[in-house]
């Protein structure tokens, strides 16, 4: 054993886990600067804020379009480049390469202009496919039939554009709010996750003949926070590369195809925005495929939305991961590698732009505290109103990466078995949503507002 | 969708204590019961010395087999362990190469770890 091969080794291993080196945090830094940048433009007296606003007017003819456009075109381009900085100084940071994706994210905010256009014609509106579901949609049909250049990649991002929208979010959803619906959006969670878990495990190990460990990780992505929980839970039980990579190809595939059913079902069935929001974040797989459905309802299923996913049951990820763990090495685990699961784990698996979410929302709520009632009026058309609009163009990047990203052919081949398993636990998870969401709590999630 | 296609990146990481009892005969290693102050006595820093050498050519040895069995790791040293980090090697091949060797699971710590493979939802 003297004799080394030669070998590639490099002296210090990549921690990555620095306030700067992650993307979680930079969505923190994003989404919280910009609601201090904010408040200070507002308290300087600047116009700065509301002129990013963007909105395009719905339209049945070009020419309000065309109007719209000539007299908005600085804050178009003012928007551009303010998403263009702050992005870059993350990218750059996280290690990516800017001269890609300076051009890469420029070619997105002018696809997010153009199907912010078209979906707000009256044609797309009366077809239900306003901007959300427009950008999915043109962003699946490029991502999957034209081919797109390597490079573009380094500007989809989906992940990093969900989670500083869900920071921004923060700002616009009270913190009195959080505190009264959050502990029922996680007791609807809980109880929803924790029968899905259970189904999909249980159809895994017992009707279908799947390991355990490749059962978990199917059901945590069913249930839990998709693909995020499917890859936590699966190296916490130490599940194979293979399976991880099926539960992950079953989460994208579902995930799709409920941003634009349970839309559907909820027009279909006339359900109120509420408890569709609640719905759509009880059963939906993905928070950036969640949002785009609840987007393409109304602002008040994005808020419940946001309280059921985020609140509900993307905060309680590390907790789950600390369970599995615990029964991986005392249940399952035949060898002692001395890998025991800690606490530390649970705050290390805590979705960090949670906090940013949080602190947003305290931010705004104590403002709004201390201000006299038209003061708050300033507050909500200057600071927040503008806040809101940011976040909606943050959600379109996200919508379009989801579809620019989301390649079938790419995906692993699943088998029937894990699809079946899957597909038991999608047969409880979304009913289930239902019931609590509309029958038996459809008053409490139509009032939060 | 393809069979072969990933849609994950599994990162391994193998953290060998230094001091630790760590496949040690008895129940207790020398180090520790120095380390814990039970007894100082030129018997037990002797048999530290032992307990050391043995525990450290096990570390060596190991990692000499995962590097005999695939080129690329990340190696790093801490005040207490050396930990062997990759990418590109299932952790089932590497735990394979160890027990096939004669090593027990509790030499070592098996840390996996997934991440998204770029793009994926």
């Amino acid at each position: 054993m003297s004799n080394i091969p030669n070998v590639k080794t490099t002296p210090t291993l990549g921690g990555g886990s620095g306030l700067f080196k992650k993307e979680d945090y930079w969505a923190v830094w994003i989404g919280l600067g910009t609601v201090i940048l904010a408040i200070i433009l507002w308290a300087a007296g600047s116009k700065v804020m509301p002129s990013l606003a963007i909105s395009f007017p719905a339209w049945d003819n070009f020419a309000k379009v065309s109007a719209y456009l000539g007299t908005h075109l600085g804050g178009i381009i003012g928007l551009w480049f303010c998403f263009l900085i702050v992005f870059s100084v993350a990218v750059k940071i996280l290690g990516h390469d800017l001269k890609a994706f300076v051009p890469g994210f420029t070619i997105l905010f002018i696809l997010g202009v153009l199907v912010s256009i078209l979906g707000a014609s009256t044609t797309a509106k009366k077809w239900s496919l306003e901007a959300p579901l427009m950008a999915l949609l043109v962003g699946l049909i490029i991502g999957n039939f034209v081919p797109i250049p390597k490079w573009l990649d380094t500007a989809f991002r989906t992940e990093f554009y969900v989670k500083t929208g869900i920071v921004l979010m923060g700002a616009t959803l009270p913190f009195t709010l959080i505190l009264q619906s959050g502990p029922m959006a996680f007791l609807q969670a809980t109880i929803v996750a924790v029968s899905t878990f259970l189904t999909i495990y249980w159809a895994g190990t017992r009707l279908f003949g799947l390991d355990k460990r490749f059962s978990t990780a199917l059901a945590a992505g069913g249930s839990i926070c998709g693909v995020s929980a499917a890859i936590a839970i699966g190296g916490s039980v130490k599940a194979e590369k293979n399976h991880v990579s099926v539960a992950i190809s079953l989460v994208v595939v579902w995930a799709v195809i409920m941003v634009f059913l349970l839309p559907i079902l909820i027009k279909v069935l006339h359900i109120a925005p509420g408890p569709g929001g609640a719905w759509i974040g009880t059963s939906e797989f993905a928070d950036a495929a969640g949002i785009a459905a609840a987007a393409s309802i109304n602002e008040q299923a994005i808020k419940t939305f946001t309280l059921m996913k985020v609140v509900g049951r993307d905060m309680f990820v590390g907790i789950w991961c600390f369970i599995m763990a615990m029964i991986s090495v005392t249940k399952w685990e035949k060898r002692d590698d001395g890998t025991k699961p800690s606490g530390k784990e649970i705050w290390v698996r805590f979705p960090k732009f949670v906090l940013g979410f949080f602190a947003a929302s305290i931010i705004v709520t104590l403002l709004l505290a201390f201000v006299d009632a038209p003061t708050a009026k300033s507050v909500k058309a200057s600071i927040i109103a503008p806040i809101s609009m940011i976040r909606l163009w943050a959600f379109i990047f996200t919508f379009l990466c989801i579809g620019l990203t989301t390649r079938f052919k790419d995906l692993a081949a699943v088998g029937w078995r894990p699809f079946a398993a899957f597909t038991t636990g999608v047969l409880v998870n979304v009913p289930l949503g239902y019931i609590l969401s509309v029958i038996v709590l459809g008053g409490y999630w139509e009032m939060v507002k | 969708m393809r069979a072969g296609n990933e849609t994950c990146v599994q990162k391994v990481r193998f953290s060998f204590a230094l001091f630790g009892k760590s496949g040690w005969k008895e129940r207790e290693s020398p180090w520790q019961r120095l380390s814990r102050n039970k007894g100082v006595s030129p018997v037990v820093l002797r048999a530290s010395k032992d307990f050391l050498t043995w525990r450290l050519e096990r570390i060596a040895t190991m990692m000499e087999l995962l590097l005999a069995a695939h080129g690329e790791w990340g190696l790093a040293s801490r005040k207490d362990q050396v930990v062997m980090e990759t990418e590109t090697l299932d952790f089932n091949q590497a735990l394979q190469v160890l027990r096939q060797h004669g090593f027990r699971d509790d030499e070592f710590v098996l840390t996996v770890e997934y991440s998204r493979k770029w793009g994926v939802l």
